[in-house]
């Protein structure tokens, strides 16, 4: 329990680090370690550890932390940028939304009516914590990495919130979180491709020309 | 010496100045300080006594009889309006002299005594009606007080907003009493701790006097009220009239039984009052402006003390409530000594130069010797720095709170907040006094009237002095007072009763007296080592400029300029900015206005709403004869349609 | 008798020490550089120097100018006479004292300011506007700080508070609280002392105007503070009442020297921050000296 606690802190301090970074390579670096971290959450939870789970696991941590970011950093590398202009929420501002919402979050964590395992663990208050972050990112930033990677933590949160049925239908929960998380990285990766090569940046206002 | 005689003396005294005012200033003089003199002789009989005072009286005034009453709680503010009573009149002898003024300082010393008086009949009447007569006579004397300079425009928009402000205040303090009244049987006021269906009145209460008091966001009539009034005037509005506020909270959070959010609403308004308010005067670049916004911040240290005491009665009487109270009382002192002393400051400053505006100032210290001295002894007390007062009730409040949050009680997380808040507002408080003492007092004159200052004659440093001896007194000897606070803490809650003097407050004097004593060695060894020829002058190195002139220093609005950033949300300045073009530029500005953001984006758009609703229904009254008959017959047509569907049900 | 004797040892040990921190940071920063660099006790040898110079001071300036560098280094004196020294103790102790030796600190920023305004030059105002502004989010910090301590000894006397447990509050803290020294010290990445050069400047470009034995005790005061903070700082992570009164000493000044050396580390590793970063870096401060408090209130629950 205190092992799995200090591991979804650790996702938390990372949601933070994504919220006040400005340079993209860090952001997709806090996004992966945090991916890595959840991969490997299963192998602490479940209590018969088969070559399945193991198998997932490892899946889930390369998938999160190798695959994804390096599809990221490519995407960041052809379109030639490094860095978030100023986004729509200040950086202390959404910094200071996090942590806001890490502390609400908490807080209403503590007043559900939880089974007695989970109410001791952070794994309510981490996956509202990870989803209020990837909102925060989605809605302000402006460079699309930077909402790809708020969308990916997003999911993380999510996930977390599947790690609390895992008791019941253990190996049902990481496969399917993990085909929802490959087939949204497949779709975003060749939105992103588009973006780049009809508008040559990767500046998502430059979508609204589309209405017309 | 008895209690009652004094207090008569007192009233007596202030009375016949009222009359004599407009005539004989020497005579007037000498009646307030009489009745000053009275009024705090009797406060520290009741403080340093064990017994409270109380006289009920055979006349009728309204239908009720009198009732006064004077206990530790009362004796404390009384006191207060005796010290800056008796040092603004003094100081006006000369700051708002018959020479300078002739239409108007009669009519100041005679509203000046009127002011005095009422505040002390607030303090001592215990019955609602007689109450409420005074407390709008207070504010009818404090609005007289503050428009003495009636010719200017600013000053007059000033004292109509402070007006407005006042008598929403005492509109919602007319609803409490009223109901009080009803809901108890009798107009007479005392402890009614047990009647729980007073309880949502305390809210009333708390609206009716933080009006007064300045609480953000209640707060919008001090800045202008307080700048714009005379310098001595401002003193006693921002030491002891925002005090009326406090005291109606204090006494009425006392004597009702308080509902259970209330010790939460009011420490959250107190620590968000605290930061806002010093946040606002940061940016400010009007000296006394700035001075009136600090204000708004020393009352949420107040507030917060209060606060907590509440939240502490609710806790089954914590120890840290007492120590949270005992605080606040003291604050409400030291700040009133020290407001007023930098109130009265700026006055002489004004006096000298005939301007508020800081990046017009600097230098003045050459000129102002004295002045420049009892302003950084105000600056020290105000930034709650040791060795003075403004440490020792600001420590005790943090020691009440750190109290609360190892408790850890329901309770704590109000403190961790308002720790965490009052500590930022600290740092801010130092930060904006900083830019306050050294944008007008120090480096070079930034203009004409700075150059050709002159320091303000004996009466208005004298006062000043007494203000500051005052403030270093309570700094080095805070154990003296200690008496007087618990009395005032046993007032509001008797199961507190009088306790001796804390340990910890004794080590804190003893520090603060050692710390004096060595900080003036120091300086006289540091100043005696390298007098005379010793040190050589020359032109500020400064890394090497070679020309500098006074217009490159750094103004108000620069200091103020990274943290006016972080708070540009609801400082919302407004900028004028014509930048230098070209190589020779003949004309560059950059002015930057600070309005009062809660009243220009909350009060004044609901006032423009209320005027176009009136203009629209106004549309209803044209002149027209028959029209008007028209009204009259659908309104009897109306109510006789209304009777008969009624009568047939 | 004793007493006597062990207040003047502190006392030697506070100001003797002292002078030594800026010279270890500068070997460190001089070895990271591949440089020799100047010899660790060359602050020692500087102040000696700087006492037996003549004072300019500016026309413009009054005689708070000369007193305010004194009143600044009785401040931070009087600050360090409450802080702890492991087994030996502190000078002064009651409830409360934590509150003093705060506004203590605060004194001396406010003396230094002060005497910096006086010379009237855009430098030193810019330094002093920066110094005050950054101290607003630093005082924060402290303040969580101090509750952080406050919630798990349930004590609020420094003596007693600074004997935490480990765990991820002492973490979270150590972070919290090394920022605040680089703020409160003026380390990169908030301030560059070995530049001079306007952009970088905070508390180098206070003392711009003094010299002689003011500008000496400048410089002494300011080492002072240092390592005030450092041994804060290490008694705030380090359980020290739980070492046997030898051991926690060792500890104390293994700990202190870890302090120094970090900070040599991060000045010759990183760049000062760009000064519309620092509100950011700031802020992160304030946060993990909360979530500090926060893990701690819940542990001690």
């Amino acid at each position: 329990m205190r092992d799995l606690n200090l591991l979804i802190g650790l996702a938390m301090g990372l949601n933070l680090v994504a919220l006040g970074s400005s340079r993209l390579p860090s952001i997709i670096r806090a996004t992966a370690l945090q991916g890595v971290l959840l991969g490997i959450m299963p192998l602490l939870l479940e209590h018969d550890i088969g070559w399945q789970v193991v198998a997932v696991a490892v899946a889930t941590a390369i998938g999160k932390g190798v695959v994804i970011p390096g599809l990221l950093q490519r995407a960041m590398r052809a379109a030639h940028i490094e860095r978030e202009i100023e986004p729509f929420i200040g950086f202390v501002p959404s910094l200071l939304l996090g942590a806001g919402g890490t502390i609400a979050a908490l807080a209403v964590a503590r007043s559900l009516p939880l089974l007695p395992e989970h109410a001791k663990s952070l794994l309510v208050p981490g996956a509202l914590a990870s989803m209020l972050t990837g909102f925060v990112l989605l809605i302000g930033r402006v460079k699309a990495i930077s909402q790809v990677c708020g969308y990916l933590i997003f999911e993380n949160g999510i996930y977390l919130f599947g790690l609390l049925l895992i008791g019941s239908t253990p190996l049902l929960v990481e496969a399917g979180v993990l085909l929802d998380l490959t087939v949204g990285i497949f779709v975003i990766g060749i939105i992103v491709d588009r973006i780049q090569r009809a508008f040559d940046s990767l500046d998502t206002r430059k979508l609204t020309v589309l209405r017309e | 010496m008895t209690v009652g005689p004094l207090i008569v003396l007192a009233f007596a005294a202030l009375t016949l100045g009222v009359v004599v005012g407009r005539r004989w200033p020497r005579l007037w003089l000498a009646l307030t300080l009489t009745g000053a003199g009275a009024a705090i002789v009797a406060s520290l009989a009741v403080l340093f006594g064990a017994v409270d005072w109380e006289w009920r009286g055979a006349f009728r005034l309204g239908g009720e009889a009198l009732h006064l009453r004077l206990d530790g709680l009362s004796a404390i503010f009384l006191a207060l309006v005796g010290v800056l009573g008796a040092a603004g009149a003094v100081y006006a002898r000369e700051y708002w002299s018959d020479a300078h003024y002739p239409a108007s300082a009669p009519r100041g010393r005679a509203w000046w005594s009127a002011l005095l008086l009422s505040m002390m009949l607030v303090l001592t009447l215990s019955n609602g009606l007689h109450f409420l007569i005074a407390w709008e006579s207070f504010a009818i004397a404090a609005f007289f007080l503050i428009t003495l300079d009636r010719g200017q425009r600013a000053v007059r928009s000033a004292g109509w907003l402070y007006l407005a402000a006042s008598h929403a205040g005492t509109l919602a303090l007319f609803a409490f009493f009223a109901l009080l009244a009803a809901r108890t049987g009798s107009w007479d006021l005392g402890p009614m701790r047990d009647q729980a269906a007073l309880q949502p009145l305390l809210w009333l209460a708390l609206f009716g006097f933080g009006v007064k008091a300045g609480l953000f966001p209640l707060h919008v009539w001090l800045p202008s009220a307080h700048a714009n009034a005379p310098s001595h005037v401002s003193a006693i509005m921002s030491g002891a009239a925002i005090k009326m506020g406090v005291y109606g909270i204090m006494r009425f959070s006392g004597w009702l039984p308080a509902p259970a959010a209330a010790g939460w609403v009011v420490t959250g308004l107190g620590a968000a009052s605290a930061l806002l308010g010093i946040a606002f005067a940061f940016a400010q670049g009007d000296l006394k402006r700035l001075l009136a916004y600090c204000s708004v911040e020393n009352v949420g240290i107040i507030m917060v003390g209060v606060g907590g005491a509440l939240l502490a009665r609710a806790d089954g009487d914590a120890a840290w409530g007492r120590l949270l109270l005992a605080g606040a009382l003291l604050h409400v002192w030291n700040h009133g000594l020290f407001k007023g002393l930098l109130f009265l400051g700026a006055g002489s400053v004004l006096h000298a130069t005939g301007t508020r505006q800081m990046s017009r100032l600097g230098g003045l210290w050459r000129k102002l010797p004295w002045t420049a001295g009892m302003f950084a002894i105000g600056t020290l007390a105000v930034a709650g720095l040791p060795p003075l007062n403004g440490f020792v009730s600001e420590w005790m409040v943090y020691l009440g709170l750190f109290d609360a949050v190892t408790s850890r009680g329901a309770s704590a997380w109000a403190a961790i907040f308002a720790a965490l808040m009052l500590g930022t507002a600290g740092a801010l408080a130092l930060a904006s006094f900083v830019k306050a003492g050294a944008t007008v007092f120090l480096g070079a004159a930034r203009g004409k009237r700075a150059a050709e200052a002159h320091e303000s004659g004996r009466t208005m440093v004298g006062s000043m002095l007494v203000l500051a001896a005052l403030c270093v007194m309570l700094g080095l000897a805070p154990t003296l007072v200690w008496p007087a606070l618990a009395r005032g803490v046993a007032a509001w809650q008797p199961a507190w009763p009088v306790a001796p003097v804390p340990q910890s407050l004794q080590a804190i004097g003893g520090a603060q007296l050692t710390l004096a004593v060595l900080l003036v060695a120091a300086g006289l060894f540091a100043w005696r080592r390298l007098r005379g020829g010793v040190a050589r002058r020359a032109m500020t190195w400064d890394c090497g400029y070679a020309a500098p002139t006074a217009r490159m220093q750094y103004t108000s609005a620069s200091f103020a300029g990274i943290v006016g950033g972080w708070f540009r949300w609801i400082l919302r300045p407004e900028l004028a900015l014509r930048r230098p073009r070209g190589l020779l530029p003949l004309r560059a500005f950059r002015l930057e206005r600070f309005p009062e953001t809660v009243l220009d984006v909350v009060i004044a758009p609901v006032g423009g709403l209320i005027m176009q609703t009136a203009s629209g229904a106004r549309r209803l009254q044209h002149g027209s004869l028959q029209a008007y008959i028209l009204y009259v017959v659908a309104g009897l047509v109306a109510l006789g349609a209304l009777v008969l569907t009624a009568g047939v049900r | 008798m004793m007493i006597v004797v062990s207040f003047l040892a502190r006392l030697a040990w506070w100001l003797l020490l002292a002078p030594l921190l800026p010279g270890i940071i500068n070997k460190v920063k001089a070895w990271v550089a591949g440089r020799r660099g100047p010899p660790v006790l060359q602050l020692y040898y500087d102040l000696a120097r700087l006492w037996q110079k003549q004072v300019v001071m500016s026309t413009l300036a009054s005689p708070a100018f000369i007193v305010g560098p004194a009143v600044a280094w009785v401040a931070v004196l009087g600050a360090t006479t409450m802080v702890p020294l492991g087994p030996a103790g502190a000078t002064l102790s009651f409830r409360g004292d934590v509150v003093l030796m705060l506004y203590l600190l605060a004194l001396a920023r406010f003396a230094t300011t002060w005497a910096a305004m006086e010379t009237g030059s855009a430098f030193e105002g810019m330094g002093a506007a920066r110094e005050v502004s950054y101290a607003v989010l630093a005082e924060a910090a402290m303040i969580a700080a101090m509750l952080t301590l406050a919630v798990q000894t349930g004590s609020v006397s420094l003596a007693t508070m600074l004997a935490p447990s480990v765990g991820t509050s002492a973490v979270l803290l150590a972070a919290g609280l090394f920022t605040v020294l680089l703020v409160e010290n003026c380390r990169v990445p908030f301030d560059d002392p070995a530049t001079h050069l306007e952009l970088t400047m905070i508390h180098e470009v206070m003392v711009l105007d003094h010299s002689g034995p003011p500008l000496a005790v400048i410089l002494h005061g300011a080492s002072l503070k240092l390592l005030l903070f450092a041994v804060l700082l290490t008694q705030s992570v380090l359980p020290m009442g739980t070492y046997s009164p030898a051991v926690a000493a060792a500890v104390l000044v293994a700990g202190v020297l870890a302090v120094t050396v970090g900070v040599g580390a991060v000045e010759s590793l990183m760049a000062r921050f760009a000064f519309r970063r620092v509100p950011l870096l700031l802020t992160t401060s304030v946060l993990l000296c909360v979530f500090a408090l926060l893990v701690a209130w819940q542990g001690a629950a």
